[in-house]
C-alpha cells in the first residue's frame, strides 16, 4: 500500500517540524540578546539609519579583486543607456557591500541548519551556504573560468564576452565544479543588483533616487488617491524614506 | 533721628504683625460645615463610584501599570514634579484615616488633616463647587469600593523654596474660590447640570482655562470669556472650548461634542494626548444625558475675544494647487510626502478614522504645542466602547529637523482656509525636549550626509 508510506513520511515531517519549533524560538531569542534585532518604542517606528551612497566609498567587506568583479558584474546587468544611469553610477557595488556586514548575509534571518537536500524552486533557498559565502564562492569560481578560458579575470573581459559569460550562467549552459553558479547568478548576484538599484536611497543605493526617476516612481509617498482617474502624469517627483526628493 | 527711629519701631511691628498673620494663615485649618441633614443621609458607594468616574480620579491616582488609585503619578509641573498620592483606604499610607470632614476639607480647601497643605494640582479649586451629596457618596466609594494599597507617597521633586508648601495657604487667599456651585435659576436643568459638572467634578478648566503668574485659572465660575479659553500645558496645547469659530467649538453642535466626549471621534477632531486618557477613563463612562448637559452648557459660552485667534472659511485654493502640480512650498511638500496618505490633499481626513485637519480647533489653538507634539511624536486616539480600535498616528521627529517641522505646521495652519498663525523651528524645539528628549538634539536626516553607525562599518 502506497499510502502506508506517505503516512511514515508524513509522520516524519510532522515530527521534524515540531522539533523545529524550539530551534526557531531559540534563534530568534539568541538574535534579540545579540542586539541584532533591536526593539524600543522609538526605533520601532522609525526606519534603520541612513547609509546613503557616498563619492569616496572603500569597501569593508569585498578585496580589491572582489569589489572589481562587482563592478563590473553591475555594469552589464544594469549598464548606463538612453533610457537612464547603470547600477554601478548608483552605488550598488556599495549597497551590496554593506549587505555582507548585515544579519541576512550569515543568514541570521533564515533557518540554515540542515537537513540541506536538493529541492524544487517553491521550497525556497535550500543550500548550506550563506548570502555572504554565495558572493565570496561565486566571484571567486567566475573569475577562475575566466582565468582558464582568458587568462583574465572578469573584470578584465570585454563587455561582450563578459555579457556572454552571464548569459551563459543564466541559462545554465556555463557552469563550475564549485558551485551551482545558476543559483549564485539568479537567487544572489542579478536579485541583489536589482535590490540595490531599485532599493531607498537609505540602503546605500538607487544614488539621489534616479532609478525611480527613471521610471516616474514617486517613492515612499503611500497613496495617490487624488490623482487617480488623472489621464495626465503624476506632475512630482519622488520622495525617499528621509524625506529627501528627487 | 527719633524719626527714623519711630519709623523703625513701626517697620519691626509691622513685620511681627506680619509673620503673625501668615502663622495664622498658614496653620489655619478650615473646619467643614456638615449639615445635620447630610449626617443623616445614607451615602450610595455605587453613585459614588461615577462621581469618581466624572471626577477622574484614576487619571492622576493611578499610575501606569500601578493599583488603582494608589497615586505615584509624576506631574511636570513649572516648578518641579509634584507626585500623586495614594487614596485608598489604606490607614498608613492612604485616606483609611480620613473622616467625612476630613475629606471634605481636602476637597474644597486643599487642606489635609494634619493641616498640610495640597498643590493645586490637585484641583480642589474646581472640586469645590461639587456638591454636599457627590462629596458624601464619593467619600463612601474611597473608603469601601476601592481595595486598601500600601503605597507611600513619593518624594515631590521641588526644590526650595516652591518645596514648602505653608505658602500654599496665602495663595488659597488670594486665589481660592471655596464656594459652591450655585445654579442659574432662569437656565434649564440641563444647563445647569453642564455647568455644574464642567465646572466642577470634570474640571475642565484645570487645562482649558489659561492660567496667571501665580498659576492660577483666571476664571473658574465662567463668569468670564476667559473661562476654558484653551491654555498652554506640559508640551500641548489643550483647546479653547468656548463659541470661536477657528480655535474654539463655534462650528460644533450639540451632538458632535457629546460624540467625541463619547467616543474620542467626531466629523471636526479627533482627540489625542493628555485628553485621549480622558476620554479613555472618564467621558466615554458618563451618561448620555450628563454628556449632552455638559455640551449643551458648553455651547452657550460665547466666543473669546478674537484677537491673535485664528479664523477658519473653508477654501479648495490648496488642492487646486496641489492636484495642478504647483505646490512648491516645503511644508506643503513636506505635507504630500508624509500626511496627505491618511489626512488628504483637501485636508478632510477620512471621517471617524483620520482626523481632519481643515478647521480643527486642536491645530488652530493659539499655541501650536499640541500640533508640533503630534508631528513629532505621533499620537494614539482612545480606545472607547464607541471607537474601540484606537487608531495611531506614527512620529516624524525622526523625519523632519525642527525648521522642517516649523515649516509643515504652517502650512496645515494656513491651509484649506485654517487661517492661524505660522510656527517657529524655536516653538518646535522646545516641544521636541519635552515630549522626544533623547532626540532633542538630532539634526534633520534629509540631508544627503552618510550616517554610517558604529557596526555597519566592520566585519
Amino acid at each position: 500500500m502506497s499510502s502506508s508510506g506517505n503516512r511514515t513520511n508524513r509522520r516524519d515531517l510532522l515530527k521534524g517540524t515540531a522539533a523545529l519549533a524550539p530551534i526557531v524560538a531559540l534563534a530568534g531569542s539568541r538574535a534579540l540578546a545579540d542586539g541584532r534585532i533591536k526593539h524600543d518604542d522609538w526605533a520601532s517606528s522609525a526606519p534603520a539609519p541612513a547609509h546613503p551612497t557616498t563619492a569616496d566609498y572603500k569597501p569593508t567587506f569585498f578585496t580589491a579583486d572582489e569589489y572589481a568583479f562587482l563592478i563590473a558584474a553591475c555594469s552589464r546587468l544594469i549598464p548606463q543607456d538612453e533610457h537612464g544611469p547603470g547600477a554601478t553610477e548608483l552605488g550598488v557595488p556599495q549597497y551590496i557591500d554593506r549587505q555582507m556586514v548585515t544579519p541576512w548575509a550569515d543568514g541570521g534571518i533564515w533557518y540554515m541548519q540542515g537537513p540541506f537536500f536538493p529541492a524544487k524552486p517553491e521550497f525556497g533557498y535550500q543550500a548550506s551556504l550563506t548570502p555572504k559565502q554565495q558572493f565570496q564562492q561565486g566571484i571567486k569560481a567566475i573569475d577562475a573560468l575566466c582565468q582558464k578560458q582568458f587568462q583574465k579575470p572578469f573584470a578584465g573581459l570585454a563587455p561582450t564576452q563578459q555579457d556572454d559569460l552571464l548569459k551563459g550562467i543564466e541559462k545554465g549552459t556555463v557552469s563550475s565544479p564549485d558551485l551551482p553558479l545558476k543559483t549564485f547568478f539568479t537567487s544572489f548576484l542579478l536579485k541583489t543588483v536589482m535590490e540595490g538599484y531599485f532599493c531607498d536611497p537609505m540602503y546605500g543605493g538607487n544614488k539621489d533616487m534616479a532609478a525611480w526617476t527613471m521610471i516616474a516612481y514617486p517613492g515612499v509617498r503611500a497613496d495617490y488617491l487624488e490623482w487617480v482617474g488623472e489621464a495626465k502624469p503624476y506632475p512630482y517627483g519622488p520622495v525617499s524614506m528621509y524625506g529627501a526628493r528627487g | 533721628m527719633s524719626r527714623m527711629r519711630n519709623g523703625l519701631l513701626g517697620l519691626s511691628a509691622l513685620v511681627v504683625v506680619g509673620v503673625v498673620a501668615v502663622a495664622a494663615v498658614a496653620l489655619h485649618k478650615p473646619e467643614p460645615q456638615i449639615s445635620d441633614a447630610l449626617a443623616q443621609r445614607k451615602p450610595d458607594v455605587t453613585r459614588g463610584a461615577y462621581v469618581a468616574v466624572l471626577g477622574d480620579c484614576v487619571a492622576c491616582h493611578t499610575s501606569k501599570d500601578g493599583k488603582p488609585f494608589a497615586g505615584g503619578v509624576p506631574f511636570e509641573t513649572p516648578v518641579g514634579t509634584v507626585y500623586s498620592s495614594n487614596i485608598t483606604p489604606d490607614k498608613d499610607t492612604g485616606i483609611g484615616t480620613y473622616t467625612f470632614p476630613d475629606f471634605v476639607r481636602l476637597m474644597r480647601f486643599g487642606v489635609t488633616p494634619s493641616g498640610g497643605r495640597v498643590y493645586p494640582a490637585m484641583p480642589y479649586t474646581a472640586y469645590a463647587k461639587v456638591s454636599d451629596e457627590d462629596l458624601q457618596d464619593l467619600f463612601a466609594y474611597m473608603q469601601h469600593g476601592v481595595t486598601a494599597e500600601n503605597a507611600p507617597s513619593r518624594k515631590d521633586g521641588m526644590t526650595w523654596p516652591l518645596s514648602m508648601r505653608w505658602p500654599l495657604a496665602l495663595w488659597n487667599i488670594a486665589f481660592h474660590d471655596d464656594s459652591r456651585f450655585v445654579p442659574d435659576v432662569p437656565k434649564d436643568t440641563a444647563w445647569n447640570r453642564g455647568a455644574y459638572l464642567v465646572q466642577g467634578l470634570t474640571h475642565c478648566g484645570t487645562c482649558h482655562t489659561p492660567r496667571g503668574i501665580a498659576l492660577q485659572e483666571k476664571d473658574v465660575n465662567g463668569t468670564s470669556n476667559l473661562f476654558l479659553s484653551g491654555s498652554v500645558l506640559d508640551g500641548s496645547s489643550p483647546i479653547n472650548l468656548r463659541g470661536n469659530i477657528g480655535d474654539g467649538l463655534g462650528r460644533w453642535s450639540v451632538g458632535d461634542i457629546a460624540e467625541v466626549l463619547k467616543t474620542g471621534v467626531n466629523i471636526h477632531s479627533a482627540i489625542a494626548g493628555p485628553m485621549a486618557e480622558v476620554v479613555e477613563h472618564s467621558t466615554q463612562y458618563m451618561s448620555d444625558d450628563d454628556v449632552k448637559a455638559v455640551a449643551i452648557y458648553l455651547k452657550t459660552l460665547p466666543p473669546a475675544p478674537d484677537e491673535g485667534r485664528a479664523t477658519f472659511a473653508a477654501s479648495d485654493a490648496t488642492i487646486k494647487t496641489v492636484l495642478a502640480g504647483k505646490e512648491t512650498s516645503p511644508g506643503g511638500r513636506m505635507f504630500m510626502d508624509s500626511c496627505a496618505a491618511c489626512h488628504r490633499e483637501s485636508g478632510k481626513g477620512e471621517t471617524l478614522a483620520f482626523p481632519k485637519l481643515a478647521g480643527n480647533p486642536s491645530v488652530l489653538s493659539a499655541d501650536p504645542s499640541s500640533l508640533i507634539a503630534i508631528i513629532l511624536n505621533g499620537a494614539r486616539l482612545p480606545s472607547t466602547a464607541g471607537a474601540p480600535t484606537g487608531l495611531a498616528m506614527p512620529p516624524f521627529g525622526w523625519r523632519y529637523g525642527d525648521a522642517d517641522v516649523a515649516q509643515l505646521a504652517s502650512f496645515v495652519r494656513a491651509s484649506w482656509g485654517n487661517g492661524a498663525s505660522a510656527v517657529t523651528a524655536d516653538e518646535v524645539s522646545k516641544v521636541r525636549a519635552r515630549v522626544e528628549p533623547s532626540r532633542a538634539k538630532a539634526q534633520p536626516l534629509a540631508a544627503s550626509t552618510d550616517r554610517v553607525t558604529a557596526g555597519a562599518g566592520s566585519r
